[in-house]
């Protein structure tokens, strides 16, 4: 690849010379000083050829080179000791600028890496691919976020920022002195799955990981397959009924002899980590149906737990004081149990003739506006299923009762979905009465009161009144007497707070599971082979479920390809020959089984010594400082790397004046 | 054009996916680390579709380059993955469950075995044309690597263009341009495809009374994305028609959707929550404009995308609800709103002017599979899905949709529909190979 052909032509920063702290004979003592004690620690660790250091530095398009003097940083990296290559590329993580790092090594017998660029979270395993191409180990490899920690941070301090970068990479360089080569740790994968929930969501993962012939473990805490759906009747865009959605998933899943459905049982502990989960199920395993707990070992878990729908508070638009006001659930739950051939809309001992429905009822909350939820949070999040819920609602109502008046007080209407802007177009044809409210303002639902304050005698007004600042109509305020009133409420996540900490999984600002990247990675948890479908993880409609569940299955379908699992080598290790079992590293681990002592033959006798369960040290270092014989170590974070990376840090900045090899790059 | 019926090699792959955007690389991502062959079809010369063309994505505000590249170069260098470049589909035949797929090789004039990527081409060429990448603002040359970050990194000759002075292959280190390269007709058998077309946005014209193409200054959606783009033509934002830093910007919502007088009558889904994140971006970028969005309401229904919303609102982006009636160019390339508002009575029909226009055009599909597929499409002119437990099923078996080419969705419902392709190909694989397939472990699940 000949990518060097044009510079970019920046100048040379005219405070280059603040940068240099010594001068240049200082340096050169220092720098040789520093190249005696690599040679040292070289020759200790029986390695005694100098590394050959790549440094290349990302500009990210211009996010990190707006701010950071990418061409400066890397011309002095280039001059700190053991670097060979420094270079600069506008996208690092592009397929050139990954070419360029494994053509380097391959041709320049590169045997380290540092990249700079955006945070590892984004790239660090990308570049780890890059150098493995190159045959190098990817773990002589070092990341250094110059982006979020830089560019980014420090926008308005371009030449600080610049000195940070330069300090991070030499610091990075430093560490890479006494990198060691690492290997993934390979485990047995147990190719089963647990998912948890038996609503679609459930049903439907189950039912594609069982059709690619893995084995699955459906568990429902209630003795119903289909959770929310059995609520529902018609649902939208389709309008075919919930219990032919949920019938024709429960066939897929009953009677499967790739699905162990378990009804009325309920997970009650989750240890281990991805392929080797041991779960302990709470179910009717007992004699005669009797409750009894047994264990799985499974290898992803599929969490599909689901939402409940909001429960407005008590008093929450009269919501518990007047039987009028009622929740879309329950609306709808009465006109399923309807007379199929009631003429007339009866209720509460009252002929229904007005409607109304109101949207955004325990979502969309704002600060000062709204009343906090009980743990003091607002819901904020729109739950992105109750515009269409509530006019596929109204427009059913209309057709049905055609002298019933429909009206409809909404802040948007977000009717987003394939064949969801029908309902709106059609209901508004079908004469139901629109009313716009701004957030900070929502309407008032109130019991009816004549103009002395008293309860109408006349049973023609209806019995309770919203008040409105209408935007429709240039914000005039308009009251609306109706004999019902139906809350549009949004979805909450379910409880599930005993899973939420016997696995440990992130949830957000709005209670939903957290996903790892809620652009790209949305079935996916920070805990590795744990896996999210459905509302579990945010609101979401029947085919956004479906879909978001074949997701959560095919990612397990993928960790399951292997025979192994391969897990990142950063544990820690203990060094036998200074052990002496006393166990005071076993104290201090807070992950259980990840170190233990065990019992080794020593010289004929049989002594303690601790071990590392690698499946299950999570590398939080915890037992490394406690060791008074310095037998533990961190794979990958050694004590003599952070040594050298203080040394990196701390080592004066050369000049900028000698040329290393520097190329300017597209 | 020359017509083989089978590839050269024995290739046959588990899967052909149509499409190489953000849909078609996650569902073949998902196919290959099962183990399973994947052919991506692209039609551009270069993966990456549009999503590699964004400035930043809503709501995380990432940026598009730094989270689309990686998901490039992870297709590119999967083993279990083959990319086709300036590839179309013309046409799928199913006999007895197997699809022979006809693939359009269109020729690039550049021998892609030998084009190293080094640019020399484009340097010595001297043809220039408004670059499409760039939505026409910059230029690029009658050959050129399809933009910086593009893959594969090979050189593509444009025949409209070229002027044939040779001076490419003079300069080319390997010989690897070929003027005589002729358009190719293959066909490829596979057992199961997924058809993630993508979509193209509406014409600016849809709208003759918003008179987009009289001004330079009434832009598309995708052409303030690539100005915002750190990398993008200019490197910052500037009006198309003088180059002036705009003062006043506008964005129009629903421009091409929700109107049923255009035949869109659907909603697309993405452009209110684009417009605030990319009102967002210029409220950093000119930190002194005034940016409004006009719109008839605002659907973030996202996760997160509320909170953003009102993120933008606190930010001082003037939120306006009305709908533009008009739009028309006036003196020194500025613009004059005709906008019917709901919020004042006393000032109904306002007239507003900004210095730049951004028309938020609604999502039309890329490509019509019901012509020469078994695939049928929908009224809306998207692939119609009538399976209602399995979304992404199509009208004929064994061929499965992805992304927008089942109607419009964001970045992230699309990524979740991929893997649910994805899942159906595998298992539907499984089923049909039966015990040929991989087994899986089957002692009980349950123990003790």
């Amino acid at each position: 690849m000949s990518d060097n052909s044009h510079s970019t032509g920046q100048p040379a920063n005219e405070d280059h010379e603040n940068i240099v702290l010594k001068d240049d004979t200082e340096y050169g003592r220092q720098h040789e000083i520093i190249k005696q004690k690599q040679a040292e620690d070289r020759e200790r660790a029986g390695d005694p050829a100098e590394p050959k250091v790549g440094v290349y530095i990302c500009r990210c398009g211009g996010n990190i080179s707006d701010v950071v003097d990418v061409e400066r940083t890397a011309q002095i990296v280039g001059m700190v000791p053991g670097v060979t290559i420094s270079k600069v590329h506008t996208f690092m993580c592009s397929d050139p600028g990954q070419h360029m790092i494994s053509n380097d090594i391959l041709e320049n017998g590169l045997d380290r890496v540092v990249v700079a660029s955006c945070s590892p979270f984004l790239h660090e395993q990308t570049f780890r691919g890059a150098v493995s191409r190159g045959n190098l180990n990817p773990y002589l490899y070092e990341h250094v976020n110059i982006r979020e920690q830089g560019s980014w941070a420090h926008k308005h301090d371009p030449e600080g920022a610049t000195q940070l970068a330069i300090r991070m990479i030499t610091a990075a360089v430093g560490r890479l002195q006494n990198a060691q080569p690492l290997d993934l740790i390979k485990l047995p994968n147990h190719r089963k799955a647990l998912v948890i929930g038996g609503g679609i969501a459930g049903m439907k993962a189950a039912a594609e990981l069982a059709a690619r012939g893995i084995l699955v473990l459906l568990v429902e805490s209630s003795g119903r397959l289909g959770g929310q759906l059995n609520e529902r009747g018609r649902v939208y865009p389709s309008e075919t009924m919930a219990s032919e959605i949920v019938a024709d998933l429960e066939k897929q899943v009953r009677n499967n002899d790739k699905i162990d459905l378990l009804l009325n049982s309920k997970v009650t502990a989750v240890d281990g980590f991805i392929g080797n989960f041991r779960t302990v199920i709470e179910g009717p395993f007992g004699p005669a149906g009797g409750f009894d707990k047994r264990d799985a070992l499974v290898g992803a878990i599929v969490l599909a737990t689901g939402y409940r729908p909001y429960v407005p508070r008590d008093g929450e638009f009269l919501y518990h004081q007047d039987p009028c006001v009622v929740t879309t659930p329950e609306f709808i739950q009465m006109m399923q149990n309807m007379d199929p051939a009631a003429k007339s809309f009866e209720y509460n001992g009252r002929n229904i003739r007005s409607v109304a429905f109101l949207h955004c009822v325990g979502s969309r909350q704002l600060d000062g506006v709204h009343e906090p939820q009980p743990d003091g949070t607002l819901n904020k999040y729109c739950s992105r299923t109750c515009c269409s819920t509530i006019l596929q609602q109204a427009l059913a109502l209309r057709k049905r009762f055609p002298k019933i008046q429909v009206y409809d007080f909404h802040r948007d209407i977000r009717t987003y979905g394939r064949g969801e802007e029908d309902y709106y177009i059609n209901a508004s044809k079908e004469g139901v009465v629109f009313f716009r409210f701004n957030g900070e303002d929502p309407p008032q639902v109130e019991r009816t009161m004549d103009a002395k304050g008293h309860l109408p005698r006349s049973r023609k007004a209806g019995p309770i009144t919203i008040t409105v600042k209408d935007m429709l109509t240039w914000g005039e305020d308009l009251a609306v007497p109706v004999d019902m009133v139906v809350l549009g409420v949004g979805m909450t996540p379910s409880p599930i707070q005993d899973l939420i900490e016997s696995i440990k999984l992130p949830t957000g600002e709005d209670h939903f599971l957290q996903e790892v990247h809620p652009k790209l990675r949305p079935v996916e948890v920070a805990v590795n082979g744990v896996l999210l479908a459905g509302t579990a993880q945010a609101p979401m409609n029947i085919q956004e479920t479906l879909n978001a569940a074949g997701a959560a299955a095919v990612k397990a379908a993928a960790m399951f390809a292997h025979e192994m699992v391969e897990l990142n080598p950063f544990v820690a290790s203990v060094d036998s020959s200074l052990c002496c079992g006393e166990g005071i590293c076993v104290t201090q681990c807070d992950y259980e089984g990840a170190l233990q002592l065990v019992e080794k033959e020593v010289d004929g006798q049989t002594v303690q010594r601790a071990e590392v369960n690698a499946g299950l040290c999570v590398g939080c270092g915890a037992c490394v400082p406690v060791c008074p014989h310095r037998a533990l170590e961190l794979n990958g974070w050694r004590l003599d790397q952070f040594e050298s990376m203080v040394d990196g840090l701390m080592a004066d900045i050369p000049h900028g004046d000698c040329q290393p090899e520097l190329v300017h790059l597209g | 054009m020359t017509t083989s019926t089978q590839d050269k090699t024995s290739y046959r792959p588990d899967a052909i996916i149509v499409g190489a955007g953000i849909a078609g690389m996650q569902s073949a991502l998902d196919l290959a680390d099962q183990g399973l062959q994947v052919l991506l079809v692209e039609r551009q010369s270069s993966i990456g579709g549009h999503m590699i063309a964004l400035a930043k994505v809503f709501p995380t505000l990432d940026c598009a380059s730094c989270i689309t590249a990686p998901k490039m170069s992870a297709s590119a260098h999967h083993e279990n993955i083959r990319i086709m470049v300036n590839t179309e589909v013309r046409g799928i035949r199913t006999v007895r469950g197997t699809h022979f797929v006809k693939l359009f090789k269109k020729a690039t004039y550049v021998n892609f075995d030998k084009c190293i990527g080094c640019r020399l081409c484009e340097y010595a060429c001297d043809s220039e044309y408004p670059d499409p990448f760039e939505e026409g603002l910059g230029a690029k040359r009658a050959i050129a690597v399809p933009f910086t970050n593009a893959i594969p990194q090979k050189a593509v000759l444009d025949p409209e263009l070229c002027t044939t002075c040779g001076s490419c292959a003079r300069v080319c280190p390997t010989d690897a341009i070929e003027f005589d390269q002729q358009s190719e007709e293959v066909e490829m058998e596979t057992d199961a495809v997924i058809v993630a077309s993508g979509y193209a946005l509406n014409s600016l014209s849809v709208k003759p009374q918003y008179h987009a193409l009289q001004s330079k200054n009434i832009i598309s959606a995708l052409t303030m994305e690539r100005l915002l783009a750190p990398h993008g033509p200019y490197g910052r934002v500037l009006r198309p028609s003088d180059g002036k830093v705009p003062s006043s910007v506008a964005f129009v919502l629903c421009a091409g959707s929700r109107d049923a007088s255009i035949g869109v009558p659907y909603c697309s889904r993405v452009c209110c929550m684009y417009s605030i994140k990319m009102a967002m971006l210029l409220s950093g970028a000119l930190p002194i404009a005034d940016i409004t969005i006009y719109y008839m309401d605002i659907r973030a229904f996202g996760k997160g995308y509320e909170q953003f919303y009102q993120n933008a609102k606190a930010m001082g982006i003037n939120f306006v609800r009305g709908k533009v009636a008009r739009i028309d160019p006036i003196e020194d390339g500025d613009l004059s709103l005709h906008v019917e508002t709901t919020e004042d009575a006393e000032n109904i029909l306002q007239e507003r002017r900004h210095d730049l226009v951004v028309l938020a055009q609604g999502m039309v599909p890329e490509w019509n599979p019901s012509i020469g597929t078994p695939v049928a499409v929908a009224s809306d002119g998207f692939v119609a899905t009538p399976m209602l437990t399995a979304p992404t099923s199509t009208t004929a078996n064994g061929i499965f949709v992805a992304g927008v080419a089942a109607g419009p969705k964001d970045i992230v419902d699309t990524i979740a529909e991929a893997g649910a392709a994805a899942m159906q190909v595998s298992q539907y694989l499984h089923q049909k190979r039966g015990a040929a397939a991989v087994e899986y472990a089957q002692d009980p699940v349950l123990v003790g």
